[in-house]
């Protein structure tokens, strides 16, 4: 029964309190820029108004077009499964997770990126191209932080690498993951979720023709993402184990509020950078990850 | 059945085969299966029991007759029978009478010469008959690669597998004769005792490594597998590279290691995997494409034999066995996700002429098996969840990471590593998204492929053989672990037991979760789709009203951006036209990668050998006054030599 209901528990916290975050985010650019902005629940709204919305397909795409964004979903959902949340631990929890985690992330971009081709659109097919190269670098920085956390706890199991104490190279392995936070939701500096111009776009350009529930899906999806990467990044950088169970909830909710606060910062303050340096920008996240890893290495525990 | 039965109708089956492949198609087809499916309760039953040995009472060749099937040579003859069988069926209708009039009957018997003499090189245990029976294997695939030897580009490729496959035996031949030379016998078995071995697994390496196919002794392979029909790129990729893992296997077990060796074998691994799939993502040719992905997944093989190497170095430590055992797993995942990927390429080419994939596009809607089949085995090739590939590559992960961990010396080698596969995984990837992408969505390239046709049933069905053997592994995996347990614990001799790592049971479960949940979101999906009306109209293109099939991503576009981060070694050519004037009419952009390796290092050097040799042929012309003068200068020379008291 208290497996159920822990369960029920960590869905709804997963599915209802994703959407919040892009509402966060819009609201502080809107407050940075002088602007009311839209409202924190937008993303609810549309997504309700999506889903009753019909659906219209490219004439070349395959149904798996339609059905693609909903195991991307799946795959999200499971990844976020395998992601403990403070106090509460993991959903599912097993010695060498931490890998899953990583490839239940590229089974999402797969997805994604497939269903991109299916239109032969010239704009998917750059968008897909940009997600799955960039993505190289990403993982390869993904894989030094999640080394490195695993030197610091001597373990394999998210549970333990993320929760209790905190190594000598947090603020690198903070600044490493953050970066990838922006890449992997495609955030400023990387991508401009709000442009309309679609030569800049990695995320908005691959699904320029989906339409009605699966672009709910997909848009929930992406909200469920960037919570992932929010928990992901405060559970690794703050020692939350030495704290209580109401303060360390209340902690890691402070922490998640603050790194969707940043990200909402930095969109406003930072230009895009131009394609060629997003490499560049992303080979300094992956370096940061290493430097934090020899720290751990080198340091051992804090 | 008794495992000697099972093998002697297994051989009996291979030998009908032969006799009858070229007379009579579908006795060959059913002997064949019967021998395959022999040999593979034979080697079941060596998985699940004891190791199986016969000695002859007479000799061939000199020697006594050796045979030995133990818990690493079961795996890769299970691994023969599940592809030769399923290429026989393949085969069958792929490279039939009707289509091939010329080589139908010749590739039916040479492929089961192939199949029987890849059996023989598994069973042998005494070096002479390994050499004889893996020179059968060498020039049976010669046979098969070349079988449209109408065409110049195959006989190119034919004589270049060849060369390649002779300097690998002349290798073998050296590290065969040395051995026996410095044991006084033929056969061999466990000699880690004997530390002057130790020099002679470099002469392994280079020989088992040009056959392996890995980074930079892959030249051979690329082309090779391109032109041989498909059923037969599907083995030789599947099966016939994985020999040269076999004999490293083996002998990395068997011998005692040089030092460093692990490191060595773990650093080709890595650059094999890295550079094999930076190279498959410049290549326009789909089957070219499929190969640089066989010396990819070389590369994932030898990490994992590499780290069990290093781990033997550090007192035989756990991670070892996780690293070999991963490896070994990997042997079976590639070997079916590749021949399944390379069936699908041939049903392409069956049914649109063409490999370059710049001429394909939106196939699923006239070819939706192969195209479904082949997105199966693009998820599996990519290491992605729930299939059979993520097992193998987590395997090795946890060996790596658990390498890490321990904080031994051993780390700086494992983190590399550990980076690495995380990198390959990203451009395999991106590697599938592109073939996938061009050659079965979208719209046709092509009027060939417009008008594509879905292959026929027996093709159908060994494609979804392999798929569900793909599927099976990676929703089950404990199901098949007590038999890669069983071959990591005979490839050293002092590692008893290769527990299960005790997460693998949890991974399946989370496996069929994930399956399950998926199917059942998308037809969730899909249901909610139709029930809000589901209209079709043109791509969306941003308004532009009329798109067309030129407007789409291309194959060098795609790879665009990952090539030129690879450019310095990959060394793409270029052709650019740039539009000129202020009326400009006609601009174009062209590029290749070549087979950098053979063209660049090998080739120049190929040529200076035989600038030089033709230097050295003016010396032979066949006129007796100047040989007697060459003699008399001979005489002069030593004469001069014993003057100058140097023949003291």
């Amino acid at each position: 029964m208290n497996t159920i209901v822990d369960i029920v528990l960590r869905l709804a916290c997963w599915l209802l309190l994703a959407p919040l975050l892009p509402g966060i985010i819009n609201r502080v650019k809107a407050w940075v820029g002088g602007r009311r902005g839209p409202p924190v629940l937008q993303l609810y709204y549309d997504l309700a108004r999506l889903w009753k919305k019909s659906v219209v397909m490219s004439t070349l795409a395959s149904p798996a077009f339609v059905v693609l964004p909903a195991v991307a979903w799946v795959a999200l959902l499971a990844a976020a499964m395998l992601m403990p949340l403070g106090p509460a631990g993991a959903g599912l929890s097993f010695r060498g997770d931490v890998v899953l985690m990583l490839y239940l992330l590229g089974l999402g971009r797969f997805c994604t990126a497939w269903a991109a081709m299916e239109t032969g659109s010239a704009f998917e097919g750059m968008g897909a191209v940009r997600e799955v190269s960039y993505a190289v670098l990403a993982e390869a920085a993904m894989v030094a932080a999640m080394l490195s956390l695993s030197v610091q706890t001597h373990s394999l199991t998210l549970t333990t690498m993320l929760s209790p104490t905190v190594g000598a190279g947090a603020v690198l392995l903070a600044a490493g993951l953050f970066i990838v936070l922006l890449a992997e939701n495609c955030r400023v500096p990387f991508d401009d979720p709000n442009t309309h111009l679609e030569l800049t776009m990695i995320h908005e350009v691959m699904v320029l023709d989906h339409s009605g529930p699966p672009f709910a899906v997909i848009l929930h999806g992406a909200s469920m993402k960037l919570l992932f990467f929010a928990v992901l990044l405060t559970q690794a950088v703050l020692p939350m184990g030495k704290l209580g169970v109401v303060s360390s909830a209340c902690v890691l909710v402070a922490g998640v509020f603050v790194v969707t606060v940043s990200v909402g910062f930095v969109e406003s303050l930072m230009a895009r950078l131009a394609f060629r340096r997003v490499p560049l920008q992303l080979a300094t996240a992956f370096l940061l990850c290493v430097f934090a890893l020899l720290v751990a290495w080198k340091g051992g525990v804090a | 059945m008794n495992t000697s039965l099972a093998l002697v109708v297994a051989a009996a089956g291979m030998l009908l085969g032969i006799m009858t492949g070229r007379t009579a198609a579908r006795i060959w087809l059913i002997t064949t299966l019967v021998g395959v499916v022999a040999a593979a309760t034979a080697a079941l039953s060596v998985l699940n029991g004891a190791d199986w040995e016969w000695r002859s009472g007479f000799t061939v060749g000199g020697e006594l007759l050796h045979l030995r099937l133990d818990g690493i040579s079961a795996l890769f003859m299970m691994l023969l029978c599940v592809v030769g069988g399923a290429g026989s069926v393949y085969g069958s209708e792929y490279w039939s009478e009707i289509e091939h009039p010329r080589s139908a009957r010749s590739g039916r018997l040479w492929w089961s010469m192939l199949v029987l003499s890849m059996g023989l090189v598994l069973v042998m245990s005494n070096g002479l008959h390994f050499l004889i029976a893996w020179e059968l294997f060498a020039l049976s695939a010669y046979f098969l690669i070349t079988l449209d030897r109408q065409r110049s580009e195959v006989r190119a490729a034919g004589w270049l597998y060849l060369a390649a496959s002779h300097t690998g035996t002349l290798c073998l031949f050296a590290f065969f004769t040395s051995l026996a030379a410095q044991t006084g016998s033929w056969e061999f078995g466990p000699m880690r005792d004997q530390a002057a071995l130790s020099p002679l697994f470099w002469l392994a390496l280079v020989g088992f490594g040009l056959k392996a196919g890995l980074f930079p002794l892959h030249i051979w392979l690329p082309s090779a597998h391109a032109n041989a029909p498909s059923h037969v790129s599907a083995i030789l990729s599947g099966v016939a590279i994985k020999l040269g893992i076999y004999g490293l296997v083996r002998f990395s077990g068997w011998l005692p290691m040089p030092e460093n060796a692990g490191t060595v074998v773990a650093i080709l691994g890595v650059v094999s995997a890295v550079l094999g799939v930076a190279f498959a993502l410049g290549q326009h040719d789909m089957k070219r494409l499929l190969a640089y992905h066989s010396v990819e997944n070389i590369g994932i093989i030898l990490i994992g034999l590499g780290f069990a190497m290093i781990s033997v170095e550090h007192g035989n430590a756990a991670w070892g066995s996780l690293a070999l055992a991963g490896g070994l797993l990997h042997v079976w995942n590639h070997g079916l996700f590749k021949a399944l990927l390379f069936f699908g390429a041939g049903s392409v080419l069956h049914a649109t002429g063409t490999r370059e994939m710049s001429r394909l596009g939106g196939l699923w809607r006239t070819m939706p098996w192969t195209a479904g089949l082949f997105g199966l085995g693009a998820v599996a090739i990519c290491g992605l969840p729930p299939l059979n590939g993520f097992v193998s590559e987590w395997l090795v992960y946890l060996g790596l990471f658990d390498a890490t961990i321990l904080h031994e010396s051993s780390a700086w080698e494992a983190i590399p590593a550990a980076i690495a596969l995380g990198v390959t995984g990203g451009l395999a990837l991106a590697c599938f998204i592109k073939v996938c992408g061009i050659v079965f969505l979208g719209a046709p390239r092509s009027e060939a492929a417009a008008h594509a046709h879905e292959c026929g049933k027996s093709m159908r069905s060994a494609m979804c053989l392999l798929a569900g053997c793909c599927v099976a592994i990676g929703l089950a995996p404990i199901v098949f672990w007590p038999a890669i347990a069983r071959a990591a614990s005979t490839w050293h001799p002092a590692w008893k037991v290769v527990q299960a790592p005790e997460s693998l049971a949890p991974l399946g479960r989370v496996h069929v979760a994930l399956a399950v949940l998926a199917i059942t979101a998308a037809a969730l999906l899909w249901r909610r789709v139709k029930h809000q009306g589901l209209k079709r109209e043109l791509t969306w293109d941003c308004g532009y009203a009329k798109p067309s099939a030129r407007m789409q991503y291309t194959v060098g576009s795609f790879a665009g951006i990952i090539t030129e981060w690879f450019a310095f070694i990959l060394r793409p050519v270029r052709h650019m036209h740039r539009p000129r004037g202020p009326l400009p009419h006609d601009a174009s952009f062209e590029e290749h990668t070549p087979e950098t390796v053979l063209e660049r290092v090998v080739a120049p050097f190929a040529n200076l050998i035989m600038r030089v040799s033709l230097i050295a042929r003016r010396l032979q012309h066949g006129h007796v006054q100047a040989y007697v003068f060459y003699v008399l200068i001979g005489l002069a020379a030593l004469a001069a030599i014993v003057i100058a008291g140097g023949g003291k």
